[in-house]
């Protein structure tokens, strides 16, 4: 009897070992919610910087998921609450609410923030600490056809900017050729509808009194915003946007432009890349596209003609609740290295808040990519898109005014203003 | 004992049920039955509606921002009477509630009429008008979005095709037209649904007074106005009153299609309460269960006002 005791005890015992043993050899798996399920380049170089973390880190194991971006948004708006979000998860700046509410681990402690582009930090920096990852920067760029814009007879001048008036001659000639001046669609983003109107100001104001304007601290009814606002209307009224624009969504916009039924011009940030060097089978653009970069117009009397935003938006951030900090941390430092950098834009043909080696990125579409950097060259950068800057009503009435009312043709220029002010104003 | 009789076997325990009491009763369980047959259901209600609820009420006190939580007290009601959107929201929802469900039963009773008056293909016609019921509101509002199209969709294609192109238009994207849109395809959506209750009901109707109007040279205009629908009018007035509670909540085909838009014209009391709650950069969710504990006050009360109003005093007997 007291040797099967002994026996059953030493059983016991090697259970409980083995347990521990395989305990100790299963890795800690962590969660990652990833944006682009419907951008193949940006999917794969996320999913690859994932397969090497895990090479190289066998405690680690990372369960890797690809979600819509609004889904993202609205799964973690619940989890962060309730300590069930993923432990490394995808987020724009466009969101601070996840900031001030705590949720959000700083990375000081977990990545080596001089891989990290400088101007990009403050897009994360929060009370002094850098809260996410910026892998995906971007300017906002307006694409044209060389060929459809040669057709209705504009040449676009080795400036490669045409005037506020050389602009609005553009968008006559093709709606009189029939020819959609421009494609843009609001059906599912509550932004693209404000691209030219907002770049236009940028261009007339300058950087300081646009900067006010996005912080509500200037007027949408001073004379210049209202002048920009009207040249926008006329170029609205002369048939500028498609006639489906309300319900044309972005994936759409894209096709729209290079494919059926084209358009001059396609204002889109630099993200542009993401659909368009997909397989012309997957709704990519043509090999053959005459794809052309034009700065948007210089405005008469325009305080900054060479004025262009830059941003940054997909990102990666920790969450603070999460109970493997260590092994996400470990997945964004492995993340954030010159090298993948160059391999993000390479493969995606975009710019990046990581800092990279330009000398080193040799792209299949380094043609594109060298005419991206010549519109480039010499820009004086304005940090931050209006939806960075306008949160609730404010944001809301910019998402219904200016991206979809204004330009869809529902709305006038002093009932714009109006509504923007009343909304967005401080001391309104 | 022997030479007892079944009849007096049978009739002991009934001259001692007085003296066990309640247990006995075979119509009554005990506490304990009771309680082990219904923990189930209420501990369901309890924890997945009569908490949220009540949590929602409560919420509606408080601002929220990330895990602090301040005391407001009715603040969040005060701002509420301001806000310029909740009204249009309110507007535009009642519009839903109260126009809809005419058309969503109209087209319901039609549909059945046709049915019962034995239309060529009635069995296909059946099945095709009940399957938009049976499919969801994603796929239904992509199919309705394709229909509205601008430039490729059947609307706009059918009235070029009959030389009416200006009458073409944006219909989602238009504020003239955009509510319409979607009253149009929620109606097509449902009609199989009340076109089913109605069809049972008419089948349900007695043949001797159908037959007497018959007899009485009734025809069937006359029939259907004096006959059937009086006689229809409980079900179709609990039709209106399901389809009011449901317009009362609409949500998912205004999000998909419109998201409240142009210029809100088709922001309805949920999805405005969605965006207060997930789309306004904030974790505060005090404003929205305010906006939530009007609206849920406001929909028991206007189904309480349309119970009453139609109560009916007359009962038909047939």
């Amino acid at each position: 009897m007291r040797s099967a005791g002994t026996g059953m005890a030493a059983v016991f015992a090697w259970s409980l070992l083995a347990a521990g043993t395989a305990a100790a050899a299963e890795p800690v798996q962590i969660t990652m919610w990833s944006n682009w399920p419907d951008e193949p380049a940006k999917k794969d170089w996320v999913a690859a910087r994932v397969r090497d973390f895990e090479a190289a880190n066998k405690q680690c194991a990372v369960k890797l998921s690809f979600i819509p971006k609004a889904d993202i948004y609205t799964q973690a708006k619940s989890a962060v609450r309730t300590g069930q979000a993923p432990d490394v998860f995808y987020l724009e700046p466009d969101q601070p609410e996840f900031l001030t509410g705590g949720f959000l681990e700083p990375l000081d402690g977990h990545v080596d923030l001089a891989k990290l582009e400088d101007w990009a930090k403050p897009a994360w920096t929060y009370k002094g600490k850098v809260y996410g990852l910026p892998v995906e920067a971007y300017t906002v760029e307006l694409y044209y056809n060389k060929d459809l814009v040669k057709k209705v007879g504009v040449e676009v001048p080795p400036s490669f900017q045409l005037t506020q008036s050389g602009f609005a001659d553009l968008v006559r000639k093709g709606a009189a050729a029939g020819i959609t001046p421009v494609s843009q669609g609001v059906g599912d983003r509550p932004f693209p509808g404000g691209l030219l109107l907002f770049e236009s100001l940028l261009r007339k104001l300058g950087t300081e009194d646009y900067g006010k304007l996005l912080n509500g601290n200037l007027s949408f009814k001073d004379p210049r915003v209202v002048e920009v606002m009207t040249w926008l209307k006329g170029l609205v009224d002369a048939g500028a946007y498609p006639k489906s624009f309300a319900t044309l969504k972005l994936g759409e916009s894209h096709y729209y432009f290079y494919q059926k039924p084209g358009s001059l011009t396609f204002p889109d940030p630099s993200w542009f890349t993401g659909r368009a060097f997909a397989s012309p089978e997957s709704g990519g653009m043509p090999t053959s596209f005459p794809l052309g970069i034009m700065q948007f117009p210089s405005m008469d009397e325009g305080k900054c003609p060479t004025c262009k935003t830059l941003a940054v938006a997909g990102s990666f951030v920790m969450y603070a609740r999460g109970k493997n900090k260590a092994c996400a941390g470990a997945l964004l430092e492995s993340m954030a290295t010159v090298g993948n950098g160059d391999k993000w834009t390479e493969q995606v043909s975009l710019q990046t808040g990581l800092k990279s080696d330009p000398s080193k990125i040799n792209s299949s579409h380094a043609d594109y990519f060298a005419e991206l950097n010549a519109r480039n060259t010499g820009a004086t950068y304005f940090f931050g898109t209006p939806l960075m800057y306008y949160r609730g009503k404010c944001a809301e009435t910019y998402t219904q005014v200016i991206n979809n009312a204004l330009p869809a043709g529902l709305i006038g220029v002093g009932e714009a203003a109006d509504k923007m002010d009343a909304a967005c104003r401080k001391g309104s | 004992m022997a030479g007892s009789t079944a009849l007096e076997t049978e009739a002991a325990p009934l001259e001692r049920a007085p003296a066990i009491g309640r247990v006995s009763d075979p119509r009554r369980a005990s506490w304990l039955v009771l309680v082990v047959f219904l923990a189930p259901a209420l501990v369901i209600y309890l924890g997945l509606t009569a908490y949220p609820a009540f949590r929602t009420i409560f919420d509606s006190l408080f601002t929220i921002e990330g895990s602090e939580r301040s005391y407001v007290g009715l603040a969040n009601y005060r701002d509420l009477l301001g806000d310029e959107t909740f009204w249009i929201a309110v507007r535009n929802t009642f519009v839903w509630a109260f126009v809809a469900p005419i058309l969503d039963v109209a087209t319901g009773l039609l549909l059945a009429l046709a049915l019962y008056a034995g239309i060529p293909f009635s069995r296909f016609f059946r099945v095709a008008w009940f399957t938009p019921v049976l499919l969801s509101y994603v796929v239904v509002a992509i199919l309705w979005m394709w229909i509205y199209n601008y430039d490729w969709g059947v609307v706009n294609e059918g009235l070029r095709a009959a030389g009416l192109d200006a009458l073409t238009r944006s219909w989602l994207g238009d504020p003239n037209t955009a509510l319409a849109a979607l009253i149009v395809t929620h109606a097509w959506k449902w009609a199989g649904f009340n076109m089913v209750v109605c069809l049972a009901a008419i089948h349900a109707l007695p043949s001797e007074v159908l037959e007497a109007a018959e007899l009485d040279n009734c025809g069937w205009g006359a029939k259907l106005r004096y006959v059937i629908v009086p006689m229809l009018r409980p079900t179709l007035l609990n039709l209106y009153v399901l389809a009011f509670i449901g317009k009362m909540k609409v949500f998912d085909l205004v999000w998909i299609m419109t998201g409240g838009g142009p210029l809100w014209a088709t922001e309805t009391v949920s999805t405005y309460v969605y965006k207060r709650a997930f789309n306004w950069n904030t974790f505060d969710l005090g404003y929205p269960s305010a906006i939530a504990t009007v609206w849920f006050g406001v929909v028991c009360a206007a189904v309480i006002v349309l119970n009453r109003v139609f109560k009916s005093r007359d009962r038909l007997e047939y």
